[in-house]
């Protein structure tokens, strides 16, 4: 079937497109203007047309989500007729494709309980979804790297685990930092070591860096340094990035590392500004690095991260006051429920960095919008977020809310700049497809898949952004109005990778001798899926980089 | 023979279609069970919410043991593997350990990870009678029972316990130890010794390493528990019957639903081996199961024994996850699995199909 968007705003950065006209949809993609009239038209007039959203980094799936529900029943509760960013798959999904969002990665997928992070993502629907890799404190890995194995050898480990969990990338979460805390470390940074390998962070990274290079993954590593949320841990950041050594490198949640220390001498107990400057002009210095922001909103949330070290080191921050920390095969994870105080001086500080750390950037492609979530606060926020980045107006007075140091120790209140459509564009749509690797989304070119979100354009971009007027995923018609009207399954992503059989033959003696149970256990069959019809699979090959 | 009513051989087909029939006339359906593989699990679930069931596993005590003092003060635990290979002290609580796997199977090695690795690996335990042919210190619970033993260990490793005390010498290596592991059942010492082991561990862990580590439950409690998070946004024991999911663990408990009179029909599913309660034989009910014999319910039907007769998604309770188990005997004339089994249930009786409504062929715009 033929169907045109008609008549629409089309904001397209990556065809330098945005104009009155428009969008040829069939079978499922985009197609250039044809020679015949359509089958079905799709009025868009008044509306804005952009390519579906594309999330790269929030917690949707995993051990450590379901932990945080269950730790924390009162946040996950489900109300009528109100879906929980905080609830279960089906909110997730909804709430997404309610924005426009039409693909979502879960950045934090251990090789371990790669199955059951698997189960959960199938069973989010509406969305294309993708699940990260993470190595990095994995003993395997570690002995590799210790008995300095040749670098091929630490491709292939990289190689079968992606393969093995299938997954879309990789991701390292402070490096080394699990495996040391479990060892009695609170404090862990890039040259330190981890104390029963005598390897620091730095080498774990380097490893990564190489194998991910030499793999061709189109996603380049997804690094969470050490130090988040810490005064000084700009350094961190700063110090990972030049470690790299212009190899490509995406930092998380960089929003959680942009804080420079008052007093360099004392960092922990003398505060912190905002280091977004310095963060962006590295970036722009940098053409390989790429970040998300983890935007701090305000209200309960759970904090979830597989960084244990930093977890337990926040415990005590703990609200309400119960916390979960796992020492996990590998890093395990750690659950610490968190509420930013909208009149709190640190929070109405991190909420200001976060903000200006996007509006410095020198290339929205490459500074992704995220909250981390839930982090920082639940993806539901970003057309609020969107909506200060568009209105300097509104952000002002935004900003006049708040407690003065926010103001005092950020740059945000004489920044100038509202971004465009385009920018809004690039920085959830071009710039997370791209940095995924996913050619066949992020823009509204031929041959891209037909996932396009439709805004009625209103002054009200928090309104505007939060209830799609329609959501088109692969064709389908899925929301109108805000509301669901097809509850398509969506796909998981994986990437295509071959794994070797020498290394699968020590990896299954290693996990024999460690579990009592060899690779078939961290297989990712599709016969784990029986719900799911032939002709509606739960995976998508993604190819690697040619 | 795969289906029966009312104890008789009939037609699969039948079987499913007189089940269909008798959840679809249920004003208050059940779902129960749940012992089986992540895939009939989750088809458990989408059947319970299309038919506004309750559902309650039959791991119940085991996971509320848990759940309950996770809810309450959360958690510091690790893995079976981690402990195996870090820990160079093992504590273990209670009886029921000590006739799981896992006590004697951690009584084999010594450290060989991390700082305590070249230590040995002392093993202790706590108002267990313990096991002739495991080497062990043994310290007595007390007349007060295990979860008051558990608080006064707790309140010697603070330090806010004065003079001499039967457990002073455990509380002392319990903080010299380098990666110390307490193992407990749950189910054995209820919610509040779990909160209140919980709370030892962490406070163990300002100076030093500790985790807990739980017994897994021997009815996939575990998997029903992550199944229900994601489906649900909450733990298990939950109703659907206002049409969107409700948790609680006393509404939602079957054994209290069915003596109240509160259920009208049921479907129990234990397509591994789980205790038959009573009732599928009062209430009228379907049973999927594993290895039926035909008269536990009005209907019955044999579905696959998952990780035997095929391939599943099950707890693990070796790697504390959900791991794919290979089918091991041969599959020829196999049952067909549970999940399948559901799906037709749920598609028989889905009043309203997750499918798009054929499109219009002219959307107005309404902005």
């Amino acid at each position: 079937m033929l169907t045109r968007i008609a008549g629409g705003r089309v904001v397209d950065p990556t065809a330098g497109r945005d104009s009155v006209s428009d969008v040829w949809i069939e079978d499922g993609r985009i197609v250039a203007t044809p020679d015949r009239g359509p089958d079905r038209t799709i009025d868009a007039a008044g509306c804005i047309v952009m390519a579906g959203g594309v999330e790269v980094h929030s917690h949707i799936a995993g051990g450590n989500v379901v932990l945080a529900r269950l730790l924390l029943p009162e946040l996950g509760v489900s109300e009528p007729d109100a879906p929980n960013p905080h609830g279960s798959g089906r909110d997730v999904g909804l709430l997404y494709a309610r924005m426009g969002y039409t693909t979502a990665v879960e950045p934090a997928m251990p090789p371990v309980n790669a199955l059951a992070t698997q189960l959960e993502l199938a069973e989010i629907p509406l969305l294309d979804r993708g699940g990260l890799c993470v190595m990095g404190n994995d003993d395997q890995l570690l002995q590799l790297l210790r008995d300095r194995e040749s670098a091929d050898a630490v491709r292939d480990l990289v190689a079968l685990n992606v393969a093995t969990s299938r997954a879309l990338g990789v991701k390292v979460i402070n490096a080394g930092g699990a495996d040391a805390f479990k060892d009695g470390a609170v404090r862990f940074s890039l040259d330190d070591e981890v104390p029963a390998y005598g390897l620091t962070s730095r080498q774990i990274l380097d490893g990564l860096l190489d194998a991910v290079e030499a793999l061709k993954v189109p996603h380049p590593l997804h690094v969470h340094c050490s130090n988040l949320g810490l005064p000084g841990a700009d350094d961190s950041l700063i110090e990972t990035l030049e470690a790299a050594e212009g190899r490509r490198i995406h930092f998380a949640h960089a929003q959680f590392y942009a804080y420079a220390a008052l007093d360099k001498d004392n960092p922990l107990t003398g505060g912190f500004k905002s280091a977004a400057p310095r963060i962006a002009e590295a970036l722009a210095r940098h053409p390989n690095a790429t970040l998300d922001v983890g935007q701090v909103v305000f209200g309960q949330t759970a904090t979830i991260s597989l960084d244990v070290l930093r977890q337990f080191a926040g415990r005590k921050g703990a609200s309400p006051k119960k916390w979960i920390v796992n020492a996990g095969d590998a890093e395990g994870g750690g659950i610490v429920p968190f509420r930013y105080r909208d009149r709190g001086p640190t929070s109405s500080l991190q909420f200001a960095i976060g903000l200006e750390l996007m509006l410095l950037s020198p290339d929205p492609e490459r500074t992704i919008l995220t909250t981390d979530h839930p982090n920082g606060g639940p993806f539901t926020a970003y057309p609020r977020i969107l909506h200060l980045l568009m209105d300097k107006e509104a952000r002002d007075r935004e900003v006049a809310a708040h407690p003065k140091v926010a103001a005092e120790r950020s740059g945000l209140a004489g920044i100038e700049r509202e971004y465009t459509l385009t920018e809004v564009a690039q920085l959830t749509r071009s710039g997370p497809a791209k940095l995924l690797g996913l050619t066949d989304r992020g823009h509204l070119r031929p041959g891209a898949r037909a996932d396009i979100a439709v805004y009625r354009d209103q002054a009200d971009r928090t309104a505007m952004f939060a209830r799609a007027h329609r959501v088109i995923k692969d064709g389908t018609v899925i929301v109108e109005d805000g509301e669901v009207v097809a509850w398509t399954r969506g796909r998981t992503l994986q990437l295509s990778v071959e794994a070797d059989a020498g290394m699968a033959r020590r990896t299954e003696s290693y996990l024999q001798g460690r579990f009592g149970a060899g690779l078939s256990s961290f297989t990712v069959p599709d016969a784990a899926f029986p719900g799911r019809r032939a002709d509606e699979p739960v995976f998508e090959a993604v190819a690697c980089r040619t | 023979m795969t289906a029966w009513i009312d104890g008789q051989a009939v037609e699969r087909d039948a079987a499913v279609a007189a089940a269909a029939e008798l959840l679809a006339g249920a004003r208050s359906p059940l779902v129960a069970g749940l012992c089986a593989d992540a895939a009939a699990v989750q088809a458990a679930f989408d059947l319970a919410r299309t038919v506004g069931a309750s559902v309650d596993p039959a791991a119940g005590a085991a996971v509320y043991a848990d759940l309950g003092a996770l809810a309450s003060v959360g958690a510091m635990a690790t893995t079976p593997a981690e402990a195996r290979g870090r820990a160079d002290l093992v504590l273990v609580v209670g009886q029921a350990p000590w006739t799981a796997g896992l006590v004697p199977d951690l009584a084999a090695g010594d450290p060989v990870r991390g700082r305590a690795s070249g230590r040995p690996r002392t093993l202790a335990t706590l108002g267990g009678t313990g096991d002739g042919a495991v080497r062990h210190v043994a310290y007595p619970a007390g007349e007060a029972g295990i979860p008051a033993a558990i608080g006064l260990l707790r309140g010697l490793v603070a330090g806010r316990v004065a003079g001499p005390h039967p457990l002073a010498d455990l509380a002392a290596r319990l903080r010299d130890a380098l990666y110390g592991v307490i193992v407990y059942d749950p189910a054995e010492i209820g919610a509040l010794g779990a909160e209140m082991l919980t709370g030892l561990v962490k406070d163990l862990n300002e100076t030093t390493r500790c985790f807990a580590l739980a017994l897994g439950d021997a009815h996939q409690g575990r998997t029903a528990m992550q199944v229900a998070a994601w489906s649900t946004g909450q733990g298990p024991r939950v109703g659907f019957g206002r049409g969107r999911p409700e948790h609680d663990p006393w509404r939602f408990d079957s054994g209290r639903q069915v003596a109240a009179g509160e259920v009208d029909a049921a479907l129990w599913l234990a397509a591994l081996p789980a205790p038959l309660p009573a009732w599928t034989r009062t209430v009228p009910s379907v049973a999927l199961l594993g290895t039926p014999t035909g008269s536990e319910a009005r209907i019955v039907i044999a579905v696959a024994v998952p990780g035997e007769t095929a391939g599943a998604a099950l707890w693990h309770p070796g790697r504390a996850a959900i791991a794919w188990h290979e089918a091991g005997a041969p599959a020829a004339a196999a049952a067909p699995d549970a999940a399948a089994i559901l799906a037709d249930l749920h598609d028989r009786l889905a009043a309203a199909p997750m499918r798009a409504p054929a499109a219009p062929t002219e959307l107005s715009a309404s902005c």
